[in-house]
């Protein structure tokens, strides 16, 4: 019925799918030596009938390494030092490392992504909101000290049934009206809602998002391989061994 | 894969020193005097950011490039010239409303 009106900067469950696609098919593209963001199917009927389309994205296994430093990843131990002793590996792991996990869940009810996460030691053990504070970039930090129950929160994972900080989304619609920019639902190209959506949720949490990322529908076949960002880039050594 | 011809884009793409930023406001964001100003390619998109805030005495700002995405405040302008500067100029949307909850 809103195929005229100006777009509302939500997203429709079965669009949600098609730009997790897109989502999974640009970060394989740049980042292909990176932990992927996978579709997770649902399994539980959540909504009654079981499709598809039903269930959310996935990126685990993400390093936290240092505050002020953003997530950097690191594909699998064995390949970053294959013939250095391993005591070094020990050494680089035992030294308070945070793994984060992040979701990407469809809100019915605010008809947006939201996007959902959790923080451990490498021991496994579960991060605490303060240690989970000091892995945010300041910024972030700063916002969660003045509003601290609109902002970041513990909340039930809707499909891993378990308490996980979640972002809270309503506003999500608002602020992506405006990145958007006032385009009519037919001039919109909702596959690419989420790329956009992670370039702004990707700073409150500190998860560098690669400028590439977001060249896909302006010049999709220009890779930058000239170009050597000077930011970030060189700091993720993790490589493609396969 | 590595064979990539060398796309317009490529071609026009200048190591500049110094970039024009063109600040456009969106939403409910008041309009700036000067709505143009260089920037050294080589500052990060922070320094942007920062003079938004003191131009418009607000801590929380939304702003975005390409009616695309919001740059990381580490991101450097000139890259974010190269790839999504139009005209000789990097155009920079900005929007006061940026709430979470």
């Amino acid at each position: 019925m809103s195929n005229l009106e100006v777009w509302d900067g939500t997203i429709s469950q079965k669009d949600f799918y098609v730009a997790a696609r897109t989502l999974v098919e640009r970060w394989k593209q740049v980042n292909p030596s990176l932990p992927q963001w996978t579709w997770i199917p649902s399994k539980s009927t959540l909504m009654g009938s079981s499709c598809k389309e039903e269930g959310y994205l996935s990126l685990e296994n993400m390093f936290h390494i240092d505050r002020n430093e953003e997530c950097l990843i690191v594909d699998s131990f064995s390949e970053r030092e294959e013939t250095d002793d391993v005591a070094t590996l020990v050494h680089s792991t035992s030294n308070e490392t945070h793994i984060y996990d992040f979701h990407i869940v469809y809100s019915f009810s605010y008809k947006v992504p939201v996007l959902y996460f959790h923080g451990y030691q490498s021991d496994g053990q579960p991060l605490s909101m303060d240690e989970i504070e000091n892995d945010l970039p300041p910024s972030s930090s700063k916002i969660l000290r003045e509003s601290k129950w609109t902002y970041m929160t513990l909340g039930e994972h809707p499909y891993v049934r378990r308490p996980w900080y979640t972002l809270h989304p309503c506003a999500t619609s608002d602020w992506m009206k405006l990145l958007l920019g006032g385009t009519s639902m037919k001039d919109l190209d909702i596959s690419s809602y989420l790329l956009s959506w992670l370039s702004v949720v990707g700073q409150a949490i500190g998860l560098r998002i690669p400028l590439e990322l977001q060249q896909s529908s302006n010049s999709s076949s220009s890779r930058r391989g000239a170009t050597k960002s000077p930011t970030g880039t060189e700091a993720v050594e993790a490589r493609s061994g396969q | 894969m590595a064979a990539e011809s060398p796309t317009s884009e490529r071609k026009g793409e200048k190591r500049k020193a110094e970039v024009v930023v063109h600040l456009r406001a969106t939403g409910d964001a008041p309009i700036l005097k000067q709505a143009k100003f260089k920037i050294a390619g080589s500052d990060k998109f922070l320094k942007v950011i920062e003079f938004l805030r003191r131009q418009l005495h607000r801590d929380t700002l939304f702003v975005y490039v390409n009616s695309a995405f919001s740059p990381s405040p580490d991101e450097l302008v000139i890259d974010l010239y190269n790839n999504f500067g139009f005209d000789g100029k990097l155009v920079v949307n900005y929007a006061c409303s940026m709430a979470w909850g």
